[in-house]
C-alpha cells in the first residue's frame, strides 16, 4: 500500500547496499527467512532457536530442545511450521502457533540438513553425516524413514565397463546435500563425490546423475521457481545451472544433460566459499567466503560481480536473501551475529512541507491567473464545497499485495493450506541471553545462577516428543520480569 | 405518520418492479450504473406525485450543474428534534433539490453560519415534511445498482452503568465481542458486547485514559493514558502485561496496532510519534512528526502506512518500514486537526479538524480534501469516530416482506471481501461516517454524498468517542456526561413508531436476547 507513495527510484533498486542493521541474540549458526518475508528463524550454537522479527528487529519467539548447534532451518510454505536439523542427531518440527513441538524425530547421526516437503510439512528430506539422504514421512504415528541411494545413476552400458575401482567410488558416496525442487516433485542430492542426484521421492529411484566437480559438494540452491540452481562445493568453484521443468511428464531423464550456466570463483586469491544463495528472482547469486569479510554479488546475466558488501570485520558463513526484497541477512563467524544489508532510503525532505517539490534545477514560477485575487470567504468555502463532488470508495480493498512478492514469494502457498499469522507472544524471555549478569533491581545485579534458563534441558526427551507442549510452558516458567528490564536499557 | 415514512414505504414497494427489471444485473456494479439512474429517476417522479409533491425534479435530475448545491445544502438540511423524549430517528432530507428561495442558505458555508442555518433548519418534524423537498436522483456517479437508504434508523437501546468521570473513548474489538471504554479515571471498563455484562475493570493507569485501541486478534489492549504511560492488557484474563511502555514525555493521546500485532504507534503531547517493539517493549523508532501535540495516529489496513495528525494542522503519512515522512496534508485554513484514521481500504484518510468539520483526504497522487463533513460542533474537543457499513440487508436479516421481495433477486453474488468492516451482511455495502459532536449529538453521514443520515441525540455534553462495530448494526458512543450509549438500528420498519417514549422495549425483535436482559435490567 505504501508503495504508490514510495520513491520510485528507491523501488527499482534490487541489491542492497549498506549495512544498516546487527541483530544479535545467542551465537546463531545458520539462518533462514520464511517465505513471507517477515521472519529470520536462527538456529544458535547452543541449539536453541531464536525467531527474530525484521520488521521490529526484536525477537519474536524462542525454541528450545536441541542441545547441539542448530545445522539448517525450514519453513512450510504457509510459515506456520520449521523443520530444524541439529548437530545433536535430531530434527525437530515447531508449530509456530504456540511454539510447540510437533515432533522430534531421532537418527543415527548428525544431521547435515533438513529441508521440508513445500507442500506437506509433515515430511521432509535429510541429510545425515556420513550416509545415504532420508526422506521421512510423519503422516502417520512412528516417522516413516526411507534411505535414498545415493549411488549415481548409470547406463547400462557405463555400468558394463564399470572398473571395480569406480563401482567401490561409487558406493563410497554419501549425501552432503538434499533438497526438495520448490513444486515438491523431486529430491536434489549432492554427495561427497561431486555428484548431483535427482530422485524422485515415490518411487525412490534415482532419475538422473550428473557428476558437476570431482569436490565434495558443500550446498545446492534452488530458486523459487524451481528452474535454477546453484552449486558450491569445495573446489572453490560456485556453480549455477538452468535446470528443465523437472515435473514435466516430456521430461527424457536419459537426455538430461545440466549445463553449467556460470562458474564464480576468485581466480586470484582463489578463496573457497562458505556459503551461496540466490536473490529473490534469481537474478544475484550472493556468497561469503573464507577468511574475508565481505559477501560477493554476482549478477547471472553476464556472470560479472557487481557488488561486494561490507561491514562486519569478521569472517561470515551462512548468507540469505530476503524473498523478495532487496536485503541480505549473513551470519558472523565468531561473534554469532546476524548482520542484515538493505537500501537506504534517503529522507524526502519535500515530503514534509506540503507544498514543496524537489526539482533538479531552477523552474520559473508561472503565477495563476486568480492566484493573488481577494476572494470572499463565503466563496471560497463555497467553491470548496462545490468542487467534492467525486466519487470515493472506502470500502473496496485493492489487491495490492501481491504486486511485490510477485511471482517469487507465494508461490508455495498450496491451497487448503490457510494463511497462518504468527501469533505475538509478549513473554519471550531473555533468560538464557549469553550475559553472565542479570538485573534484579534498579542499579542491583548479580551473577546468573546456573543453570538458570535451561530448565528446558531437564525435561525428559519422551514427553517432549510426544505431548508436545514443550517451550510454551517454558516460557512462561522463564519469564521473570527482571530481564526485560536489562534489555529495554541496552536498546 | 410522517408522510416522509410514507414515501419510504411506497418505494419499497415499488422496488419488486425495479429489480424485475432486467437492466440492473447484481453483480456488475458499474455497468448496472447508467440504466440505474434512469431507473431511479423514474421511480422518484412516481413518488414525487404520490407524495402530491410535484416539482421539477425529474427533468433537473439528471442535470449535473445542480449537484453540488444539492450536496451542500444536503449537508445543512436535517432537523434534528432538540426535545427529549421526541423520536430519536431525525433523518434529512437528503440530496434535496434546493428551490430557488432557498438559496440563501446554500451559500453560508463558514462554520458559524453553518451552525446558524442548522439551527434554523431545526423545525418540528411535521413542518419540515412539508417543505418542497423530495428524493432526488441526481447524477451522483456512484454504484446505485441497489438503491441506497437515505436514512440510518439507530436508535438508543442500552447505557453502560454511568460514571461521574468522563469517559474519554469507547473501543469495540474488531471480532466485534467486547468493548472497552476508558475513563478519565484512569480505569478502563471491559464489557461482553452483546449481553453488555461487565467483563473486566482495568486499572492500573495513574491518570486518565485518553485513548485504547484493540490488538487486530482482540487479545491485547493498548491504552495511552495521561501518566505518560502505554500499557497493554491481556483482555482474556484482564491483567495488565509486566511493563507498561515508558517513554513518552508527555500525555499519550493516540495508540494504535499494525495488523500483525508487532507494531504499536503512539503519538503524544511531547509532539513525537514513537514506533514500539510492542515483545521488546522497546522504542523501535521515533518519527519527528510534528510541532504541536500529536492527536492522532492510525495504521493502514497493511501496515504499511502510518497517519499522524497534529494540532499544529498537518497531517503526514509515513512508512512505517523505513520511517520516512511519505506525504504531508494540510488544509488552507490550518485547523487543528485532532483525529485521523485511514479508510477501511487505506485509500483513505479521514480527519477530524476543530472547525467543526471532518475531511476525507486522498493522500495518494492528488493529495487532496475529497469530501467535508459538516453539521456537528467540534471546537474544542479531540472527538473520534468511525468508519462503518450500511445498505439493504439481505432478505434472512429483513423483516418486512416488501423489503423480501424487493432484494430477493439480489441476495446471491456481491460478498465482497474486506477487512476492518464486515460487508456481507449488506447486499450492497455503503460507507457512513459516524462521529459525535460537542453539542451532545452524534451524527452519522453517507461517505459519498455527505448527507447527513441521522443525527442522534442523547448525551448531555460533548460526545467523545463513537466507534461503530464491525459486523452488526451497532454504535458505541461515549462522552463528557460519563456516559455509554449503545444504539443500534433494527430496519427501517420501526421508523414510524420511534417516536413514542418507551420504544426501548417495543423495538427489540432484532436484537439479541442479551440487549434485551440488559435493557429491562435498565428500566
Amino acid at each position: 500500500m505504501n508503495l504508490a507513495l514510495v520513491d520510485p527510484f528507491v523501488l527499482a533498486q534490487d541489491c542492497p547496499e549498506a549495512l544498516t542493521e546487527t541483530l544479535r541474540n545467542g551465537h546463531a549458526t545458520c539462518i533462514r527467512f520464511n517465505h513471507n518475508g517477515d521472519l529470520l528463524a536462527s538456529g544458535r550454537l547452543s541449539g536453541t532457536i531464536v525467531i527474530f522479527d525484521i520488521e521490529t528487529n526484536g525477537v519474536a519467539c524462542k525454541l528450545r530442545g536441541h542441545t547441539k548447534q542448530v545445522q539448517s532451518l525450514s519453513w512450510s510454505s504457509n510459515d506456520r511450521f520449521l523443520l530444524s536439523a541439529s548437530q545433536d542427531w535430531k530434527c525437530i518440527l515447531w508449530d509456530l502457533q504456540d511454539g510447540t513441538k510437533v515432533r522430534t524425530i531421532r537418527f543415527e547421526a548428525p544431521v547435515f540438513m533438513a529441508e521440508l516437503h513445500p507442500k506437506n510439512h509433515l515430511r521432509f528430506v535429510a541429510a545425515l553425516f556420513e550416509d545415504q539422504p532420508m526422506i521421512v514421512s510423519l503422516e502417520g504415528g512412528a516417522p516413516v524413514k526411507v534411505s535414498l541411494s545415493s549411488m549415481p545413476k548409470r547406463s547400462q552400458a557405463m555400468k558394463d565397463n564399470l572398473t571395480e575401482k569406480q563401482a567401490a567410488q561409487d558406493a563410497k558416496n554419501t549425501a552432503t546435500v538434499a533438497l526438495f525442487t520448490p513444486d515438491g516433485s523431486h529430491v536434489i542430492s549432492g554427495t561427497n563425490k561431486g555428484w548431483l542426484n535427482i530422485i524422485d521421492p515415490e518411487t525412490y529411484q534415482t532419475l538422473y546423475s550428473n557428476r558437476v566437480t570431482q569436490a565434495v559438494i558443500i550446498l545446492v540452491r534452488l530458486t523459487a521457481s524451481g528452474r535454477d540452481m546453484v552449486v558450491n562445493s569445495s573446489d572453490r568453484i560456485i556453480r549455477t545451472f538452468q535446470l528443465p521443468d523437472l515435473g514435466s511428464p516430456s521430461l527424457d531423464w536419459d537426455s538430461l544433460h545440466l549445463e553449467v550456466e556460470h562458474k564464480f570463483q576468485d581466480l586470484v586469491n582463489r578463496l573457497s566459499w562458505n556459503h551461496v544463495t540466490f536473490s529473490s528472482t534469481g537474478e544475484y547469486v550472493t556468497a561469503s567466503t573464507w577468511m574475508n569479510h565481505d559477501i560477493y554479488v554476482w549478477e547471472r546475466s553476464l556472470g560479472s560481480l557487481v557488488k561486494i558488501l561490507e561491514g562486519p570485520k569478521e569472517e561470515l558463513t551462512v548468507v540469505e536473501w530476503h524473498p523478495y526484497r532487496p536485503f541480505v541477512a549473513a551470519v558472523g563467524l565468531d561473534s554469532g551475529s546476524v548482520y542484515l544489508w538493505s537500501i537506504l532510503a534517503p529522507q524526502r525532505w519535500s515530503a514534509l512541507a506540503p507544498d514543496f517539490v524537489e526539482v533538479e534545477e531552477n523552474v520559473d514560477y508561472v503565477e495563476k491567473e486568480d492566484e493573488f485575487d481577494i476572494q470572499p470567504i463565503e466563496e471560497i468555502h463555497k467553491r470548496r464545497l462545490d468542487g467534492e463532488d467525486e466519487d470515493v470508495d472506502v470500502l473496496t480493498v485493492e489487491d495490492a499485495g501481491t504486486r511485490f512478492t510477485g511471482h517469487v514469494a507465494r508461490i508455495a502457498l498450496v491451497s487448503g493450506e490457510e494463511e497462518f499469522k504468527m501469533p505475538v507472544f509478549l513473554d519471550v524471555d531473555n533468560a538464557d541471553s549469553e550475559d553472565e549478569i542479570v538485573a534484579i533491581g534498579t542499579g542491583q545485579f548479580r551473577k546468573k545462577s546456573p543453570g538458570t534458563g535451561k530448565e528446558w534441558m531437564n525435561e525428559s526427551e519422551t514427553r517432549a516428543g510426544s505431548t508436545g507442549v514443550a517451550s510454551g510452558d517454558e516460557r512462561a516458567v522463564n519469564g521473570n520480569g527482571r530481564t526485560d528490564r536489562k534489555r529495554s536499557r541496552k536498546g | 405518520m410522517a408522510p416522509r415514512t410514507r414515501r419510504a414505504r411506497g418505494a419499497r414497494q415499488e422496488s419488486p418492479e425495479e429489480v424485475a427489471s432486467p437492466e440492473a444485473p447484481p453483480t456488475a456494479l458499474e455497468t448496472a450504473e447508467l440504466p440505474d439512474r434512469t431507473q431511479d429517476g423514474i421511480e422518484t417522479v412516481e413518488n414525487e406525485k404520490d407524495e402530491g409533491n410535484q416539482k421539477e425534479a425529474g427533468p433537473e435530475s439528471s442535470e449535473s450543474p445542480t449537484r453540488s448545491d444539492n450536496d451542500q445544502v444536503a449537508g445543512q438540511h436535517r432537523s434534528p428534534s432538540p426535545k427529549p423524549g421526541h423520536s430519536p430517528i431525525y433523518t434529512t432530507h437528503p440530496q434535496s433539490s434546493s428551490p430557488p428561495e432557498r438559496s440563501p442558505l446554500r451559500s453560508s458555508p463558514s462554520p458559524s453560519q453553518q451552525l446558524r442555518a442548522q439551527s434554523s433548519s431545526r423545525t418540528p418534524r411535521k413542518s419540515r415534511s412539508r417543505s418542497p423537498v423530495h428524493l432526488e436522483p441526481h447524477a451522483e456517479p456512484q454504484f446505485q445498482s441497489p438503491e441506497r437508504p437515505k436514512r440510518l434508523h439507530y436508535r438508543h437501546v442500552a447505557d453502560l452503568p454511568p460514571s461521574s468521570h468522563p469517559f474519554s473513548t469507547v473501543k469495540i474489538s474488531p471480532s466485534g465481542r467486547l468493548l472497552a471504554a476508558g475513563s478519565s479515571n484512569g480505569s478502563i471498563f471491559i464489557h461482553n458486547a452483546s449481553t453488555l455484562a461487565l467483563e473486566h475493570v482495568l486499572e492500573g493507569h495513574l491518570a486518565g485514559v485518553s485513548v485504547i485501541a484493540w490488538s487486530s486478534d482482540g487479545n491485547i489492549l493498548a491504552s495511552g493514558s495521561d501518566d505518560k504511560s502505554i500499557r497493554l492488557w491481556n483482555t482474556v484474563t484482564g491483567k495488565p502485561f509486566r511493563v507498561p511502555l515508558v517513554g513518552h514525555d508527555n500525555y499519550v493521546v493516540s495508540v494504535a496496532w499494525t495488523p500483525k500485532g508487532n507494531i504499536l504507534v503512539s503519538g503524544s503531547f511531547d509532539e513525537a510519534v514513537f514506533l514500539w517493539d510492542v515483545r521488546g517493549r522497546r522504542i523501535m523508532k521515533s518519527l519527528p512528526a510534528h510541532s504541536d501535540p500529536v492527536y492522532g495516529v492510525d495504521v493502514a489496513r497493511d501496515g504499511t502506512l502510518i497517519c499522524s495528525c497534529s494540532s499544529d494542522g498537518l497531517i503526514r503519512i509515513w512508512d512505517t518500514a523505513t520511517g520516512q515522512c511519505l506525504r504531508t496534508l494540510v488544509h488552507e485554513d490550518n485547523a487543528s486537526v485532532t483525529s485521523a484514521r485511514f479508510s477501511p481500504n487505506g485509500k483513505f484518510v479521514l480527519a477530524w479538524t476543530l472547525d467543526s468539520s471532518i475531511r476525507l483526504w486522498d493522500y495518494g497522487e492528488r493529495r487532496r480534501c475529497l469530501k467535508t463533513y459538516q453539521g456537528h460542533k467540534n471546537e474544542k474537543f479531540s472527538l473520534t469516530g468511525s468508519f462503518g457499513v450500511y445498505g439493504s440487508r439481505p432478505p434472512d436479516a429483513a423483516k418486512s416482506p416488501a423489503e423480501m421481495n424487493g432484494y430477493s433477486d439480489n441476495e446471491k453474488g456481491q460478498k465482497i471481501d474486506g477487512e476492518g468492516v464486515s460487508r456481507s451482511r449488506y447486499i450492497h455495502p455503503f460507507a457512513f461516517i459516524v462521529s459525535g459532536s460537542e453539542d451532545g449529538s452524534i451524527f452519522f453521514w453517507d461517505v459519498g454524498s455527505k448527507e447527513v443520515l441521522q443525527c442522534l441525540d442523547g448525551h448531555s455534553g460533548p460526545v467523545l468517542g463513537v466507534d461503530a462495530h464491525p459486523t452488526e448494526p451497532m454504535v458505541v458512543s461515549c462522552g463528557m456526561d460519563g456516559r455509554v450509549k449503545i444504539w443500534r438500528d433494527d430496519g427501517a420498519s420501526e421508523s414510524s413508531n420511534a417516536g413514542s417514549g418507551a420504544e426501548n422495549d417495543v423495538h427489540m425483535e432484532d436484537a439479541t436476547d442479551g440487549v434485551d436482559q440488559e435493557i429491562k435490567l435498565e428500566s
